[in-house]
C-alpha cells in the first residue's frame, strides 16, 4: 500500500492553501525543490524527522499529515472497491489514495453509504429469513386460518338457515362471537410482532461504531486513565499493594453502600467501581464527546467497553504496567500472573500503552470465535483488520484454533513487503450448562516485524527481512497474490 | 341406509357447525377430536366416508391417512382431507399416500357438503357393482 500517495497531496494542498511556493518551502526544509516535487507527487515516502519539520513548516501536526485515519480509510475503501457490484468501474487502488488524499470528506461518505447498504443487506436478509422461519409466524398463520374457518362455518348456518331454532341461533351465533374475539387477540399478537421487527431494524451497527470510536481515540483514553489514578487513590490501593481485592471491597462498601458479593474476582471488582463517582463521571464525558455514537444501542456498548478500560487501568496501572511490560519483554502470560488478571485482560492492556512519550509496542488485537467470526478488532494504522468477513485464512488467529493450547507465533508478510509478528492463542470461555458445546475464543496479537525483537514472542524467529516468512495477505477479495492455495475468493481489483 | 360420516377435527367449533350442516343433509355423523380416536373408530363402528383434519394432536392426519390406505380393512374407505395446511408440499404429500378429496380452510360448508356428497356416491356405485349386476 503506497502511503506516499497519500501525504503527498495533503502536503501540496496546504502549501498552496498557504499561498507557498515549493521553492520556497524547500529551502526552509533543506532539501531541494525537485526532491519536494517528487514528495508532493508521492513518489517518496518519508518519515521521522522530515515529516515532522515539513509539519511544522506546514504549521501542522505530525499527525494531520500522515494521518491514521486516511490509511483506514484508504482500507475501508478498498474493501467497498472490492465488492462485485462494483467490479465493471474497475477501481484502482492509486485512484483510492487520490480520492483520500484531495477529498476525505467525499471518501468517508462513500464508506458510510457502503456501511449502511451493508447493513441494509443484512438487515433485508435477518427479516426474510425471519419470516420464512419463524416458529411463532408459522403457527400464527395456522391459527388465522383455524380461526377464520369456524367463523365462517358458523356464520354461514346464521346466515343462510332459515328455521334455526332460536337456541341453534344463539348457539352458532355465540361460536362466531367467541372465535372472533380470539381472531382479534391473534391480529393484535402478529401487529405487536411486526412492530417489534421493525424496530430492531438499525441503519448501522453499534460494534463498529464503538470499534471505529476507540481506533479513532488510539485504544488510549487520558481522562481515563487519569480517573483511574485518582479511583486508585481513593480506594487506597499502593501501588504494590497485593489484596487490591479487599481494598476495592472496601471501598465499594463505603460508596455503594452494599458489600460485593464474597467471590468477586479482582476485575469484577473494578468494573464495579468504575462505575461509581468519579469514575462514572469520566465515563460520561466520554460518552458526551463521542460525536461518532450516532444511537443508544452504540452508546451503551461504548460504555461497557469503556468501563472495562477504566477497570483494567485501576487494576494495571498504566506506568506500573508498562514498566513491568518492558521488564517482561511483554509477555502477556507473565503480566497476567504479575497484575492478577486474565490473559485476554493482559492483551487488551497492551494494545492501550499509547500515551505519548511513554509506549508500548504498538500492537494490534483480535478475537475470533469458533465460527470464524471476529468478535474484537484493534487494528493498527498499517495493519488493517476487516471488519465484513474473515481475513486471509493463513493468518495465525485462524491457525491457533486448529491447536487449542498451544500458542501460535508466525512472521507473515503482506503483498507489499510488510512484515507482522502474529502471535495467537485459543482462549477457552466457561460453556453455559454442562451438555451445551465448549467456547472457545482465539486471541491475536500482532505487532510490526520491527518491534518483535523487544517482545518474548520474537524469541528464537529469524526476524531478518530476507528470512522466509509466511506469504499472508489481508483478505482474498483485496490480496493479489495469484496462485495461492489457500485462496477463498477471486481478487476483485488490480493492486 | 344413512351414510356414516366421521369427523377427524380437533377445534370443537369447527366439528359443530360441521355436523350441524352434514346432519342436515342426511348424514349420520360422529367425531374423533385426535388421530389415536379417530383409529380406534375407524376400526370399532366403521364409517362410510371420513373427513380428515391433518393437524391432529396424539397422532397427526398424515399418521392416520398412512394407516387407513395400508390397512386392507381399510383401503376402500372414502377420505376427504379438509386443512389448513394447503401448501403444495403438504397435497403432493397426501396425494401419494392416497386421498379422494383435498379442501382447504376456511371452507365454505356447501363445499364440504358437496364432496361428502360425491365421495358416497362413489361409494353407492361401487357397492352396487360388489353386488354382481
Amino acid at each position: 500500500m503506497n502511503y506516499a500517495a497519500l501525504v503527498g497531496p495533503k502536503i501540496r494542498d496546504r502549501r498552496r492553501a498557504l499561498g507557498m511556493t515549493q521553492v520556497r518551502l524547500s529551502a526552509s526544509l533543506g532539501i531541494s525543490a525537485s526532491y519536494l516535487n517528487l514528495i508532493e507527487a508521492g513518489r517518496r515516502n518519508i518519515g521521522g524527522s522530515l515529516l515532522k519539520r515539513i509539519a511544522d513548516a506546514l504549521g501542522l501536526a505530525v499527525d494531520e499529515l500522515d494521518g491514521a485515519t486516511e490509511r483506514r480509510l484508504l482500507a475501508d475503501l478498498a474493501e467497498l472497491a472490492a465488492e462485485p457490484v462494483l467490479a465493471a468501474h474497475g477501481l484502482d487502488a492509486g485512484a483510492a489514495a487520490d480520492l483520500a488524499g484531495h477529498h476525505p470528506g467525499w471518501a468517508r461518505a462513500l464508506i458510510t453509504l457502503h456501511r449502511a447498504w451493508l447493513d441494509r443487506g443484512r438487515a433485508v436478509n435477518a427479516l426474510s429469513d425471519r419470516l420464512r422461519h419463524d416458529p411463532f409466524l408459522a403457527d400464527a398463520v395456522h391459527q388465522l386460518l383455524t380461526r377464520v374457518a369456524a367463523i365462517k362455518s358458523s356464520a354461514e348456518i346464521v346466515e343462510n338457515v332459515d328455521d334455526l331454532s332460536p337456541a341453534e341461533q344463539r348457539r352458532f351465533a355465540a361460536i362466531v362471537g367467541g372465535e372472533s374475539r380470539r381472531l382479534a387477540d391473534l391480529a393484535q399478537a402478529l401487529a405487536a410482532f411486526f412492530e417489534r421487527s421493525h424496530t430492531a431494524v438499525r441503519s448501522l451497527t453499534p460494534v463498529g461504531e464503538v470499534d471505529d470510536f476507540f481506533a479513532d481515540h488510539a485504544h488510549h483514553f487520558p481522562g481515563l486513565e487519569e480517573a483511574a489514578v485518582t479511583l486508585r487513590e481513593a480506594a487506597g490501593v499502593a501501588l504494590e499493594h497485593d489484596n487490591i481485592e479487599s481494598a476495592l471491597a472496601r471501598y465499594l462498601e463505603r460508596t455503594d453502600g452494599l458489600p460485593p458479593p464474597p467471590a468477586a474476582a479482582r476485575f469484577e471488582l473494578a468494573c464495579r467501581v468504575a462505575e461509581l463517582a468519579a469514575g462514572g463521571e469520566a465515563l460520561s464525558v466520554e460518552i458526551q464527546r463521542a460525536t461518532t455514537l450516532t444511537n443508544d444501542a452504540a452508546r451503551r456498548r461504548a460504555r461497557r467497553a469503556l468501563t472495562t478500560y477504566l477497570a483494567a487501568a485501576v487494576v494495571m496501572p498504566y506506568d506500573a504496567f508498562l514498566a513491568a511490560a518492558r521488564g517482561l519483554r511483554f509477555d502477556a502470560d507473565a503480566l497476567a500472573r504479575a497484575f492478577g488478571v486474565s490473559f485476554e485482560q493482559a492483551c487488551h492492556r497492551l494494545v492501550t500503552l499509547r500515551r505519548p512519550g511513554a509506549e508500548g509496542v504498538p500492537f494490534a488485537l483480535m478475537r475470533v470465535d469458533a465460527s470464524g467470526y471476529t468478535s474484537r478488532r484493534a487494528p493498527l494504522p498499517n495493519l488493517a483488520l476487516p471488519r465484513h468477513g474473515s481475513a486471509c485464512p493463513l493468518w495465525a488467529v485462524y491457525q491457533a484454533l486448529q491447536s487449542p493450547g498451544a500458542t501460535v507465533r508466525q512472521v507473515a508478510e503482506f503483498p507489499g513487503g510488510a512484515r507482522f509478528l502474529l502471535v495467537a492463542r485459543v482462549i477457552d470461555e466457561p460453556a453455559p450448562a454442562f451438555p451445551m458445546p465448549r467456547r472457545v475464543a482465539s486471541l491475536m496479537l500482532a505487532c510490526d516485524a520491527l518491534y518483535a525483537d523487544q517482545t518474548v514472542y520474537g524469541d528464537g524467529l529469524n526476524l531478518a527481512s530476507a528470512a522466509p516468512a509466511v506469504p499472508v495477505g489481508p483478505n482474498c477479495r483485496v490480496c493479489t497474490r495469484t496462485g495461492c492455495a489457500y485462496r477463498q475468493e477471486d481478487p476483485v481489483i488490480d493492486a | 341406509m344413512t351414510i356414516k360420516v366421521l369427523i377427524a377435527e380437533d377445534d370443537a367449533n369447527i366439528v359443530e357447525s360441521l355436523s350441524f350442516v352434514l346432519g342436515r343433509a342426511g348424514f349420520e355423523v360422529s367425531s374423533a377430536l385426535d388421530g389415536d380416536e379417530a383409529l380406534h373408530r375407524l376400526h370399532d363402528n366403521r364409517p362410510d366416508v371420513m373427513v380428515l383434519d391433518l393437524m391432529l394432536p396424539k397422532r397427526n392426519g398424515f399418521e392416520v391417512l398412512k394407516a387407513v390406505k395400508a390397512d386392507p380393512a381399510l383401503r376402500s374407505l372414502p377420505v376427504m382431507v379438509l386443512t389448513a395446511k394447503g401448501q403444495p408440499q403438504d397435497r403432493r404429500l397426501v396425494e401419494q399416500i392416497g386421498v379422494e378429496g383435498f379442501l382447504t380452510k376456511p371452507f365454505s360448508n356447501t363445499d364440504v357438503v358437496e364432496a361428502v356428497r360425491r365421495l358416497a356416491q362413489g361409494l353407492t356405485a361401487r357397492d352396487a357393482a360388489e353386488r354382481g349386476h
